[in-house]
């Protein structure tokens, strides 16, 4: 009976100053009027990373990071899922199973991280979310 | 078995279509004699009708304003329903440039079976019939809900309606997502029918006990409204007893010579 399926891209970037910087990606996709970090969503609902792509002209990790409770400040961050680039260059990966996260009580967030930058530069990824209420 | 609908939804040609009002525990079958639109079903309207620096109420309670055109801010929702106004080409020539999918009173054989569909279907939809009438409860009307209600009260993405003449339908909009002020886009797929009544009450008796096929759309019609029961009883010309309109009873399938004796009655004083 349920059927919702809503498939978007968003895409991060950033302009890490040094090695082994951090932080959180600011994400911008197409179907969105403004930027934003969390993706949280109603109780109900279930996100699903499919397809990343990772560039940069330095290495870095991409991580993908669940929050039980965005409410909490600072919210915890369980990273998820992660990727590596490990050189300046682009690194495309079709997830044939996605990361997921259920939206049970409507706190959850799902975010976008990056870490152990190789030095200063630009980095950026794109990925595919699908937002569904499918009960499996 | 016949097909009650086509790949997009839409009752065909000579097929029929029950619309079960909840309000009355009675429908209407109607049978479409032609489809005006056969072949170009679908209508991308846009972005939802709503213009930058309209308030809107949000889920918390406080209120937010629409940032561009279009554009539904996160957590919030539209307090009124919606119409869509007629595109400029034929703002002029329609019924109601406030609304494209109005109807005359003198449309009388005439339907709009309307299927919205709104990006991102995220979005949660309402339909309000007539636009100014919250129609949705819970446990006997205890409870109002709808799209203004968290959890309960709206289906995403879609929504499927009846435009009858006269009666302004509208629809209302809700962006639950945190954070993310949605760019939205409206597609209907709908079909402009040409109706009539059935004259036959033994037909009308095997489609409600679903002895013959037809598409049954069960309309969000739970509180009785003057604009509707109007419709009902000037334009198509449904009698009236106690005060409220006499539609096609659900009788069980064991009353079905009291059935014909009633649907007989009433096919008397149809005007379609």
């Amino acid at each position: 009976m349920r059927e919702m399926r809503w498939l978007f891209t968003v895409r991060g970037e950033a302009s890490p100053s040094a090695a082994g910087a951090g932080g959180d990606f600011s994400l911008y996709s197409p179907d969105v009027n403004n930027t934003f970090t969390w993706i949280r969503l109603e109780r109900g609902l279930k996100a699903k990373v499919w397809a990343r792509r990772l560039e940069g002209t330095t290495s870095f990790r991409l991580l993908v990071q669940f929050s039980p409770d965005t409410t909490t400040s600072p919210p915890p961050a369980i990273t998820v899922d992660s990727a590596y680039l490990a050189s300046p260059s682009s690194l495309e990966l079709e997830k044939r199973r996605p990361v997921v996260v259920q939206y049970s009580t409507g706190l959850e967030g799902l975010k976008f991280a990056y870490s152990d930058t190789g030095g200063a530069g630009k980095i950026a990824f794109v990925a595919e979310v699908e937002v569904t209420d499918e009960d499996e | 078995m016949d097909r009650v609908v086509d790949e997009l939804g839409l009752v065909p040609e000579g097929g029929l279509m029950t619309l079960y009002f909840p309000c009355y525990e009675s429908a209407i079958v109607f049978r479409v004699r032609s489809r005006e639109n056969k072949g170009f079903e679908a209508f991308d309207y846009g972005p939802l009708p709503l213009p930058a620096g309209t308030p809107l109420p949000a889920y918390e309670g406080t209120s937010t304003t629409v940032p561009a055109d279009g554009v539904l801010p996160a957590r919030s929702y539209t307090r009124d329903a919606l119409t869509f106004p007629a595109p400029a080409f034929m703002s002029t020539s329609v019924f109601d440039k406030n609304d494209v999918f109005r109807l005359s009173k003198d449309d009388a054989d005439t339907l709009f079976h309307v299927r919205l569909f709104v990006h991102p279907p995220l979005v949660r939809v309402e339909v309000r019939m007539p636009s100014n009438v919250p129609q949705y409860g819970f446990q006997r009307r205890r409870a109002s809900v709808g799209v203004d209600t968290l959890w309960i009260g709206a289906r995403r993405g879609s929504a499927e309606a009846v435009h009858f003449p006269q009666v302004q339908t509208g629809y209302r909009f809700g962006n639950d997502a945190y954070w993310m002020d949605l760019r939205t886009f409206v597609r209907f797929v709908f079909g402009e029918y040409r109706v009539e009544v059935p004259k036959s009450p033994e037909l009308v008796f095997d489609v409600l006990t679903k002895r013959a096929p037809s598409y049954w759309l069960t309309l969000p019609v739970f509180t009785r409204t003057d604009a509707l029961e109007e419709v009902l009883t000037k334009c198509y010309g449904f009698p009236t007893v106690e005060g409220r309109p006499r539609l096609f009873k659900l009788y069980r399938a064991d009353e079905r010579e009291e059935a014909l004796k009633d649907y007989a009655e009433i096919m008397k004083q149809l005007r379609v």
